[in-house]
């Protein structure tokens, strides 16, 4: 009987061990590659590491875009800070000014460098913070 | 009025469910009336052929332009042609949910009727799909009324189908997921009627198992038409991207993969019969979470409907209630269902079991991946979101591991141990295949994917270990499981064929003046934008480049589009495809800039075409498997 239990109380240690090893080696993949979403006030405030990838949203300022090759550079902001952006490629068919936008991407030498820009497929599209406070204006 | 007719007979099902059930659980208990489940079952048909009827008015008002009814007039147009008419029913929430029903009910009525008439389970299988079809419907009639009126007065014109989606593999690709997901009801309701009625002499397996692999197959066939039509559609040249909707897809998927192997087990031995139950139940139940986080917009997503609380609370109440209910059961049960036979360490069912868990560690990661950015939003407020980065990391150890199972398990055989020549005899292919990675990475890539190494090594491993044994038997003229060894094939070219994409792919971006060429490398010796021509099409304006690639001494000519469509003023790009076997020439245009030139994205994709013959092989395997008589 106390043998029953001794490898009882065994097995339940080891199942124990090991999903709780499991599940916090999960947690740590979390917290090490997931995408911190930003305003541009928020970011520029939060001091951010160069060549962290965060992600960057906000509204496409009127008459900052300006393409050079294949370069687009534009300033992106929430109405009340802005950060020049700097993106190569071919932007989504939804990307245009006084649009929102959420770029993927690191902030280094003062210039925001996406790799990527998100389409929405909502033309209407906007971050919720802004729309937010837009409203409440 | 078809459409009051229509809204009508769908309340006379609901009601009629509703007598089902309460006729039922009022007399559930007392002594067994003969004619009483033969009155439940007509009640139930009669329901679900009012749902199918009611479904082909709506089809028809659809078809005939009726925009007075709500829906069909912010996502119809009279200009579409027929066939999209149709499929704009299932272009948003609510048309989409309904169709959804309608398939819950035809699994359910086709199942039900199939069963054998003095079926011990039959009366209790039926009482719970009452109720999941009647929860649904409520949901459906309720908050999302597919028939509401304009009133007083119609729309004159409808608002028209968004372009992106006027497209044969996009209107196909929703029924074929439904189909998928709401197949798994069969397997639900019955393992839960199996533990209800508490004779678990009973067997249950034989049942419900081709229906589990038809839907398995609806599901794997919706779920790669979506990834085909976000290859060629939406221009990014990926074909997957993580997407929490896509996430909620691949759950119950897994959850289904791991359910049809334990079937096996189960229905062999007896043994993991418990956790075979638990995973019916669970596919289902992740099906039902699936349809939360997209209908309720609680997750931004390109997917979504729009945000709306009250389905999600409605939704998230029923499916929680269905699914507590079913685990609640189960684990009541729990005790009384322990098989005193164990697992022999080394056998086939070890390995099974293994791959189980670490399918179900799969789930959970991505379930995590889903739900973590809503937990971190509620506690902090941060707003954060999980990407590509987090899923690599995951998938790595576990591809790698259930490999090592899958090849170890094509020598193992069922309740007896391994010998340990079969140990022996997997040593020297693995080594073998880990040194060809590490020189297929080597030459091909500057920075060392750990991703992109496991996922080599794992599938040609996996895929030779069956081809050998397929090969090896058939000279041997021993039995072959051919279902198994061609859909493991099928998963061992996928791991090898995603992995060399990720490898081998480029993209370049190009900004030229039309009739100017440029040289891009080796292999693309010239790219010549050769003319660009603006013409009206029926619905939309169409900005069309004629472009000339010299590529590996083949000429190829491309001709990416943009078009403005004049309803909404939606701009949408149409990617230039040209397929070799091995690779993809995949270019799409981009805007004019001031100076007049024009940019183009020019990207090189490999091995796609692999990926889709790879999800051709599982199926191909798994219907193989699923027309056998009986289960080896």
């Amino acid at each position: 009987m106390l043998q029953v239990r001794r490898n009882r109380l065994w097995k339940f240690l080891t199942i124990l061990i090991l999903s709780a090893g499991g599940i916090s080696l999960i947690l740590f993949a979390l917290n090490s590659k997931l995408d911190l979403f930003y305003t541009p006030s928020e970011m520029l405030e939060a001091e951010i590491q160069p060549g962290y990838r965060i992600k960057l949203g906000g509204m496409v300022k009127i008459g900052s875009i300006e393409k050079q090759g294949t370069a687009v550079n534009f300033l992106v902001t929430d109405f009340k800070k802005e950060v020049p952006v700097t993106f190569d490629g071919i932007t989504p068919d939804l990307f245009k000014e006084d649009s929102g936008v959420v770029m993927l991407g690191y902030f280094l030498d003062g210039i925001f460098q996406a790799e990527e820009i998100f389409a929405k497929h909502d033309e209407n599209y906007m971050p919720p913070e802004l729309s937010l406070e837009e409203s409440s204006e | 009025m078809i459409g009051e007719i229509a809204h009508f007979l769908s309340l006379s099902a609901s009601a009629l469910l509703c007598m089902v059930l309460i006729f039922n659980l009022f007399f559930a208990f007392a002594e067994e009336h003969a004619n009483q489940l033969i009155l439940s079952l007509k009640l139930f048909n009669q329901a679900c052929w009012l749902i199918f009827i009611s479904f082909g008015m709506y089809v028809y008002l659809a078809i005939i332009d009726d925009f007075s009814i709500a829906y069909i007039a912010n996502h119809s147009n009279s200009q579409l042609p027929i066939f999209y008419k149709v499929t704009s029913i299932w272009s948003a929430h609510e048309g989409s949910m309904f169709l959804w029903i309608v398939f819950l009910t035809l699994w359910s009525i086709f199942f039900i009727n199939f069963l054998k008439k003095d079926h011990p389970l039959k009366k209790l299988t039926l009482l719970i799909l009452s109720l999941i079809i009647l929860g649904f419907l409520l949901f459906l009639l309720l908050t999302s009324n597919p028939f509401e009126r304009i009133l007083p007065f119609g729309a004159l014109e409808g608002a028209d189908i968004n372009p992106v989606l006027q497209d044969p593999a996009l209107a196909i690709h929703p029924p074929m997921l439904y189909l998928g997901y709401v197949g798994f009801v069969v397997a639900f309701s019955f393992i839960t009627a199996f533990l209800l009625h508490g004779n678990f002499q009973l067997q249950w397996e034989q049942d419900i198992r081709k229906w589990s692999f038809v839907a398995w197959i609806f599901l794997t066939v919706g779920i790669t038409l979506g990834s085909w039509w976000a290859y060629y559609e939406l221009g990014w040249g990926g074909y997957w991207f993580w997407d929490p909707v896509e996430n909620v897809a691949l759950m119950p998927w897994l959850a289904a993969t791991a359910f049809m192997h334990s079937l096996f087990a189960s229905s062999k031995s007896n043994i993991l019969k418990t956790w075979t139950m638990f995973l019916g139940i669970l596919i289902f139940a992740l099906s039902l979470f699936g349809a939360f986080i997209v209908r309720s917009g609680i997750i931004d997503s390109v997917h979504s409907f729009a945000n709306d609380p009250e389905r999600g609370l409605y939704l998230l109440s029923f499916s929680g209630l269905i699914t507590l209910l079913a685990l609640g059961i189960f684990a009541y049960r729990l005790p009384q269902l322990n098989s005193s036979k164990l697992v022999v360490t080394g056998s086939k069912e070890s390995f099974l079991s293994m791959n189980n868990i670490l399918m179900m560690t799969a789930i959970f990661s991505i379930f995590l991946g889903v739900t973590y950015p809503l937990i971190i939003e509620s506690m902090s407020g941060e707003k954060v979101s999980i990407g590509p980065p987090y899923y690599n990391t995951i998938f790595s150890p576990l591809i790698l591991i259930t490999s090592f199972f899958i090849m170890i398990s094509v020598e193992a055989l069922w309740q007896r141990s391994l010998p340990i020549r079969a140990v022996a005899y997997s040593v020297l292919p693995t080594i073998f295949f880990a040194s060809i990675s590490v020189y297929i990475i080597w030459i091909y890539t500057q920075i060392f994917s750990m991703l992109a190494y496991v996922g080599i090594f794992s599938g040609l491993l996996i895929f030779y270990s069956y081809f050998f044994r397929t090969i090896n038997n058939f000279f041997k003229k021993r039995y072959i499981n051919k279902g198994s060894a061609i859909a493991h094939m099928g998963l061992g070219l996928l791991f090898f064929s995603v992995s060399m994409n990720s490898i081998l792919s480029y993209e370049k971006n190009i900004n030229l003046f039309s009739g100017q060429s440029e040289r891009i490398n080796e292999s693309i010796q010239e790219f010549m934008f050769k003319d660009i021509k603006v013409y009206p099409a029926s619905n939309h304006e169409v900005i069309s480049a004629e472009v000339f690639i010299l590529q590996d001494q083949k000429k190829i000519f491309l001709n990416p589009q943009k078009r403005q469509y004049m309803t909404r003023g939606q701009i949408t790009s149409e990617t230039a495809i040209h397929a070799t076997p091995l690779k993809d020439t995949y270019l799409t245009i981009g805007d004019q800039l001031e100076n007049g030139s024009w940019t183009f994205s020019l990207k090189i994709n490999y091995f796609v075409k692999w990926i889709w013959l790879s999800s051709a092989l599982m199926v191909l395997g798994i219907s193989i498997a699923m027309f056998k008589k009986k289960l080896t």
